[in-house]
């Protein structure tokens, strides 16, 4: 049955080829522009780690001016910490692994190799790499040993291994940064979690760092944090030790926490923190010490622009439009051949026979409108692709990262295709069945 | 001469799927394109401001100092007499801060020590050449004489502020409203006082994206080597790229203890700051478009099929008197009522969706003259699409109606 009503599908569309096109046009139209912009806020809204949702935390305190909010348009405590507040808090040991971490400009040399460049480079504590699942192409991070005091090794990400000694197995090799030798310990493997969650300062959809130093070579080697730093109060800050007791935010702090007993003993420490400080004189502000898991994190430092939901809203508005345009095609076609429907009708053909021999035409024209849709949407994110990628000059970074296919995007647009065409097709093909098959026969 | 408009409501109301379908599609496209197009030219205007800067023949050099031995006040002596001495720079200077980039530094200013502070204002430390190598107007006052230029931030003074500073117009309105910024003292967040001696506009510093773009002021100031020490480099027209190329090569040999992070135009800062809005207008242009294409198509098939499964009643019509003008007003007249239906609904629907982005997401409310656009748009486009389709009508002769049954 199914075969013959394919048939007789075939049969109908190569009657009104031009009107067939049409529909199938209308529908993938309407697919790719709701696909294309479904990418994006997917690649924007997803959480790269969410296997760790229940574990894995930044920390933050409000610390700011008792008069002025951190941002007046905001509830939230400034997304950093002080360097008092941070090291006080990494010395807990309630974490299972903890992280006090930013991110510096450096300039990168190999011993008697080719002229030095500049790295970006994070200076962060031993934990980094198992918190955040960082995979190793050679070598490892280091150990907590080597984080204080400091020990002279790096860790490189694979581009820059690949820059300075060829892709080369260069573990126990030395580097010069900034003009200070350090030992290669470990090489990182392809990693580009999108967003860049473990720190969205230097921009979401900005490439992980090219180098990776024991955190307390920053603070030796007096390096200033490139991302943001933000200050109150008027104290004088002449100079690093200044900056480090001065209520400037800067460094960024992550817990891992292995149960919801062990979060609650965090959240008292850092409360009892608070209440011994605030009666020193500080934490002037209400009390604001959180525990915020990535996919609160996301949400507060407000990952998703507004364009893009916008966007998403506009994707559907348009599918909308295609969709009730496909419904009037459909009605006037199906309409149309009501006299062949008719005679089958009056042959005994019933109802829903008609109806299922109808809806597999519909079927077959979702396919082909989804598969064209999908073709389109490919098409129309390489240009925007294209776009965003020659504005950056061929770096990488920003949205042109998030403007791909991934395997759940395509489920979902093919999905989204065939039930948005079906529910388009459901209407003309109950209204054909529905039709007295006598009216029709007794005219032409 | 009568529209017949009441029997072609009735014949519409007795067959209803049809039409419905098209309003709505009208109403939808007309509520999407209205309000798209009302945010594309709200970012039309927001890539259009005056920058007050030469963007075109700007380059922007980024230079940073890495050994013990580097020296920043020799360095940058030595890079500006070169930089200086290139066919085709006009101007050179050493600062920091990069216009219209998105990222750089904002520190508090008020205008009578131990005043609350609450708004931090975009700042660019510079040399006397900058306000030229920039191209930027000064509208009021003098610029920095070289003697004013102070030596850099060290590791041991980094909170001292400066004797002089030059403002933006907006700024100075801003802190001393009807008043001659001229003269007129400012103090940081240590109580430093800093005399305005300058204003300049228009300008743009270096947050295009912030609600007071043009709320900067310069500092007299050599950067420091543990900040960051951009020189901008203003070239004669069309010399901009062939320069980049020639100091690129050059400055990074010059000087081994420091290296070239980059060379790059200021119209790629700037492209980069407004690509979002610059991609959203492209993507709601093109969207809008593909709405009206799609609404046109809709309108053109329900009329074609009108227009088919009448065949028979046109001929009667035409037959018992009806000429080929009656014929295709029939059809018009029928297209702009149920666009008219369309059009009324999607007003309603327009407003309401504006309302919810002014609410939403801050935007401003709809302009209604997008609106009175928008639906004579529509109603023409409707007209348009089923003009053929009633032709087609009107060539229906007559005998048709004698020939069936």
């Amino acid at each position: 049955m199914f075969a013959y009503y394919a048939r007789l599908a075939l049969h109908s569309f190569g009657r009104n080829p031009g009107l067939t096109a049409l529909m199938v046009l209308a529908i993938a139209l309407g697919i790719a522009v709701s696909v294309m912009t479904l990418t994006v806020y997917h690649g924007m809204s997803g959480n790269p780690i969410w296997w760790k949702s229940d574990r894995l935390y930044t920390v933050t305190m409000d610390n700011w001016d008792p008069q002025n909010a951190y941002r007046p348009d905001s509830r939230l405590p400034p997304p950093e910490m002080t360097y008092r507040d941070a090291h006080h808090l990494f010395d807990s040991g309630i974490p299972e692994r903890k992280v006090l971490m930013y991110s510096s400009n450096g300039v990168m040399s190999a011993a008697g190799n080719t002229a030095p460049v500049p790295v970006n480079t994070r200076f962060t504590t031993a934990d980094f790499f198992a918190m955040f699942e960082v995979p190793f192409l050679y070598g490892n991070g280091w150990s907590s040993g080597a984080d204080s005091p400091p020990q002279p090794v790096i860790v490189l990400s694979r581009d820059e291994n690949d820059k300075l000694f060829g892709g080369a197995n260069s573990v126990g090799r030395t580097v010069r940064w900034n003009d200070h030798e350090f030992r290669i310990v470990g090489v990182l493997n392809d990693w580009f979690p999108l967003p860049r969650y473990y720190d969205l300062n230097g921009g979401a959809f900005s490439p992980p760092d090219a180098a990776y130093l024991p955190f307390n070579w920053g603070v030796e080697l007096e390096q200033l944090n490139n991302e943001e730093t933000d200050c109150w109060g008027s104290h004088p800050v002449n100079n690093f030790k200044d900056f480090m007791n001065a209520e400037c935010v800067w460094l960024q702090m992550w817990v891992e926490l292995p149960s919801s007993a062990a979060r609650t003993r965090m959240q008292e420490f850092m409360d009892g923190y608070w209440a011994e400080q605030h009666k020193a004189g500080r934490f002037q502000r209400p009390r604001d010490n959180r525990l915020t898991n990535v996919s609160q994190w996301l949400r507060d430092r407000q990952v998703v622009d507004n364009d893009n939901r916008l966007l998403v809203g506009l994707g559907f508005a348009f599918l909308a439009v295609c969709l009730i345009n496909t419904v009037g095609l459909l009605l006037a076609k199906f309409l149309n051949g009501a006299p062949v429907t008719g005679v089958r009708r009056a042959l005994g053909a019933s109802r829903r026979q008609i109806f299922a021999q109808h809806l597999i035409e519909v079927g077959a024209l979702s396919v082909a409108g989804a598969a064209l849709g999908l073709a389109l949407a490919a098409l129309g994110l390489a240009a925007v692709h294209h776009l965003y990628a020659s504005a950056h000059l061929g770096h990488r970074g920003g949205y042109q990262e998030i403007t791909h296919f991934d395997s759940i995007g395509v489920v979902w647009a093919v999905g989204l295709a065939v039930v948005a065409t079906l529910a388009a097709g459901l209407y003309p093909a109950w209204r054909v069945g529905r039709l007295p098959p006598a009216m029709y026969l007794k005219s032409q | 001469m009568s529209l017949n408009v009441r029997p072609i409501m009735s014949a519409l109301l007795r067959n209803r799927t049809g039409a419905v379908l098209v309003a709505m599609q009208v109403a939808l496209a007309l509520a999407v394109m209205v309000n798209a197009l009302y945010i594309v030219m709200q970012r039309i205007d927001k890539i259009g401001r005056p920058t007050g800067i030469d963007v075109d023949n700007v380059l922007i050099v980024s230079s940073s100092g890495f050994t013990e031995h580097y020296q920043q006040v020799p360095s940058i002596q030595e890079d500006l007499a070169y930089l200086r001495g290139v066919d085709g720079v006009v101007a050179a200077s050493a600062m920091r801060g990069t216009p219209l980039s998105d990222g750089g530094d904002a520190e508090p200013l008020v205008t009578r020590p131990e005043a609350q502070r609450t708004d931090n204002y975009n700042d660019w430390e510079v040399d006397e050449e900058s306000l030229h190598a920039l191209g930027i107007q000064l509208v009021a006052g003098r610029n920095f004489r070289h003697d004013e230029i102070q030596p850099p931030l060290t590791k041991q003074d980094a909170s001292r502020f400066v004797p002089q500073i030059i403002v933006s117009r907006a700024l100075a309105e801003h802190l001393f409203p009807h008043e001659n910024p001229l003269g007129k003292r400012v103090f940081d967040t240590l109580n430093q006082s800093a005399t305005i001696i300058g204003v300049v506009d228009p300008i743009m510093g270096s947050f295009p994206s912030n609600l007071h773009p043009d709320w900067l002021y310069l500092i007299p100031r050599v950067p420091a080597d543990f900040l960051g020490l951009n020189y901008a480099v203003r070239t004669r027209p069309g010399m901009r790229d062939t320069v980049a190329r020639l100091i690129e090569a050059h400055l990074a040999q010059s000087n081994p203890d420091r290296v070239i992070d980059s060379v790059r135009s200021l119209s790629y800062y700037k492209d980069l700051s407004y690509l979002g809005d610059h991609t959203m207008a492209i993507y709601l242009v093109t969207v809008t478009a593909l709405v009206i294409g799609v609404t046109c198509l809709g309108i053109f098939a329900l009329a074609t099929f009108n227009v088919s499964t009448r065949t028979k009643q046109i001929g009667t019509r035409r037959a018992v008197g009806a000429r080929r003008r009656d014929i295709v007003r029939y059809f018009l007249v029928e297209n702009a009522l149920v666009t008219g239906g369309g059009v009324v609904v999607g007003c309603a629907l327009a407003l309401a969706v504006g309302y919810w982005l002014s609410v939403q997401y801050a935007l401003p409310r709809l302009n209604l003259y997008y609106l009175v656009g928008g639906v004579l748009a529509l109603w023409g486009i409707g007209q348009l699409a089923a003009w053929q389709p009633a032709r087609r009508a009107a060539a229906v002769p007559p005998s048709v109606a004698t020939r069936t049954v």
